[in-house]
């Protein structure tokens, strides 16, 4: 059974129209239909191994890093699929920005890792441009104030709060629409992850935030919307209130009750 | 009754878990110990290669003298000064008469006998002194020149029984010597003991490294960043890899063979030339670099690349700024020692002419040339015992440079993981 729910007044961000994802000849992920609007935190919640990362990972195509992943149905980003043949990843990347489980700064300089990708985009014509945007990022980030006097230290000398920080700066310095975020808290320590929910709550708005978590505290805290997955399908797709109040499933209901996950 | 039964099995418990105890220490030391062995006679093979090297070499670096006093301004040497600079200066100072002139001063000095055992190239060195400082030819010198092979054979005690009386007298006298030979390092090959140097050899084995380098560092990189990252996984690549790893255990005569029918046959005019040479070496050390590039480049964690992927870096973007930045400590690793390895190999190189008789050093990748180990071997056929020293003191020499080049390595290595 499939639900999918058309989001009323805004138009989508991003549509998945039937997902399917096979690795190899295992089934990842099972015709999911889903609109996600850029005024919302989205969250996808779910046991381990329902497809909520997968299907994430379909929406910048990452899932193509992966030799023997095979994606059908459509996903269209402004109503344009990006699955067509004709679509440059590189450009779809810029637009639709991903934050790791595991921090993973590049071994450079906190100042080379948020200006990287402006560089290969070419968004910054001097330094002095480029020196903005990399300030920007870092104050949107919530780093700034404590990275400013150490800008050309190693990203990785920090701490994990701060690595995962640094690379959501890293995210947003190319100016994307859409930020995938796939478990960011799930290697950090409660006041670190306190952190980044105030950051996520600070970027709504901003960017469309799809935010897949297994904490339903999480999920609560930080989501307007929240999809429910099982077993590769989405169960339940709807307002966070909703969902963790008044379920249609049963299915979700034993999921955030805690009776299985 | 029970209770002091319970207490017994638990002095018996206690006792077998103190003799475990004690045996797990024992195992343990005995461990460590053989360890230590290890280490022991690793380092005495090393201390008694490097003892008996030096042992055997540090005389290489010396040679027997022979000290003649010259007045070339009264000699009469006559060389325009504008030949001096020109290329034929060498053929321009034998024909104005200057072994003569060194024949003559010799025997003023040394007597006619003594004349005699001065090596037959000796006007060489001096010729070469006078190009270098034409004001040499107006002045009154003590020159020191190379004894015969017979005569510095007869100063050691050994050799022709006739020539030890006068090796004896000379001695006396302070007209033969053993001296330092910074010249070793500067002369080329010679069919004499007492002048011969290894520049010839070490400037033939410079010039192959770099045609090696130039050619196995780039392709063997390249291959190895196209099968890990580009290449579909398929029987095609397997065979591929199964190839490389092939070629990296091939004998290394196989490859000289293959330069022989391939590089020589191509160009024959360069035979014995460093540039066929670091041909061959290169198609030796290729597979070493593909196959540890392969393994560094592996190595670098699927965190690193998502994270560039992630940000919209193309292909090329992820493997030349993170992929390669990551793996180069490893990839350098590999190519010294591929290099190194390289460096050392003779089998090949005598396939395709390496072994020449080369009297001066190469002029350039196409000129003839010899390296340092076919210098070896070929000094180690000779049977007269300057030779044997000479040898010794040239494999010092060629463990100098893998020495250098190994630390090099250890220092770039450093340089690259330090900018991470």
């Amino acid at each position: 059974m499939t639900t999918y729910h058309e989001l009323d007044p805004v138009e989508a961000k991003i549509a998945a129209r039937d997902v399917s994802v096979f690795y190899g000849d295992q089934q990842a992920l099972d015709r999911v239909s889903i609109d996600i609007g850029t005024e919302y935190v989205t969250a996808f919640i779910g046991p381990s191994g329902c497809g909520k990362s997968t299907l994430l990972r379909t929406f910048n195509r990452m899932n193509d890093t992966i030799a023997n992943a095979r994606v059908e149905g459509e996903v269209r980003l402004d109503g344009v699929d990006i699955y067509r043949s004709d679509l440059d990843v590189v450009q779809l990347r810029a637009r639709v920005g991903m934050v790791f489980q595991k921090p993973n700064p590049f071994p450079k300089s906190i100042y080379e890792n948020v200006a990287y990708g402006p560089r290969i985009h070419g968004l910054a014509v001097n330094r002095t441009e480029l020196d903005a945007i990399v300030e920007r990022s870092l104050r949107r980030a919530g780093l700034w104030d404590e990275v400013k006097d150490r800008l050309s230290d190693s990203g990785t000398a920090l701490s994990g709060g701060q690595q995962q920080r640094l690379c959501i700066a890293r995210a947003i310095a190319v100016d994307p629409e859409v930020i995938l975020m796939d478990e960011p808290c799930s290697a950090l320590d409660p006041i670190a992850t306190a952190r980044i929910e105030e950051l996520i709550g600070e970027l709504k708005g901003r960017y469309a935030i799809v935010i897949v978590t297994h904490s339903m505290q999480q999920a609560a805290r930080v989501s307007q919307r929240t999809a429910f997955f099982h077993l590769g399908r989405m169960v339940e797709y709807g307002k966070t209130s909703d969902i963790f109040t008044n379920p249609r499933e049963e299915r979700t209901k034993d999921y955030i009750t805690g009776r299985y996950g | 009754m029970t209770e002091r039964a319970s207490t017994d099995a638990g002095a018996a418990d206690g006792d077998r878990a103190a003799r475990r105890l004690k045996a797990r220490y024992a195992a343990e030391r005995r461990f460590r110990a053989l360890g230590l062995a290890a280490i022991a006679c690793s380092v005495a093979a090393l201390l008694f290669l490097l003892v008996t090297m030096i042992g055997n070499g540090m005389s290489g670096f010396r040679r027997t003298e022979l000290r003649v006093p010259v007045d070339f301004a009264r000699a009469g040497l006559r060389v325009e000064p504008a030949r001096l600079g020109a290329i034929d200066a060498l053929p321009a100072l034998r024909q104005a008469g200057l072994s003569q002139v060194l024949g003559q001063a010799a025997a003023a000095s040394l007597g006619p006998d003594g004349a005699a055992e001065l090596d037959p190239d000796a006007w060489r060195e001096v010729a070469r002194a006078i190009i270098a400082d034409p004001g040499l030819l107006q002045r009154r010198v003590v020159l020191s020149l190379p004894a015969s092979d017979n005569l510095a054979a007869a100063q050691r005690g050994d050799g022709q029984r006739r020539l030890r009386p006068l090796a004896t007298r000379l001695a006396a006298q302070g007209k033969l010597v053993r001296a330092w030979d910074p010249g070793f390092l500067t002369r080329a090959d010679s069919t004499h003991a007492q002048s011969v140097g290894i520049w010839g050899a070490l400037k033939g084995s410079l010039l192959t490294m770099a045609v090696t380098m130039a050619l196995a560092f780039p392709i063997g990189v390249l291959a190895a960043v196209y099968l890990e990252e580009y290449a579909p996984r398929n029987r095609w690549t397997d065979l591929i890899e199964v190839s490389i790893s092939n070629l990296a255990a091939v004998p290394s005569i196989i490859f000289g063979l293959l330069g022989l029918a391939l590089f020589v046959g191509l160009f024959p005019s360069w035979r014995s030339a460093p540039l066929i040479g670091g041909m061959t070496l290169a198609l030796m050390t290729m597979p070493v670099i593909v196959i540890s590039a392969r393994a560094a480049i592996g190595a670098v964690p699927p965190s690193a690349r998502d994270a560039a992927l992630a940000i919209g870096a193309s292909r090329i973007q992820v493997v030349f700024h993170h992929v390669l930045p990551l793996a180069m400590p490893g990839i350098m690793t590999g190519t010294i020692i591929g290099m190194a390895r390289a460096l050392g190999e003779t089998a090949p190189l005598l396939m395709i002419g390496m072994r020449a008789f080369v009297a001066t050093p190469p002029a350039g990748l196409t000129a003839p040339a010899s390296v340092l180990p076919v210098q070896i071997f070929l000094w180690s056929d000779e049977i007269d015992r300057g030779f044997v020293e000479r040898t010794s003191a040239t494999i010092i020499v060629l463990l100098l440079f893998l020495l250098a080049m190994n630390g090099l390595a250890i220092h770039l290595r450093n340089r690259f993981e330090k900018r991470l």
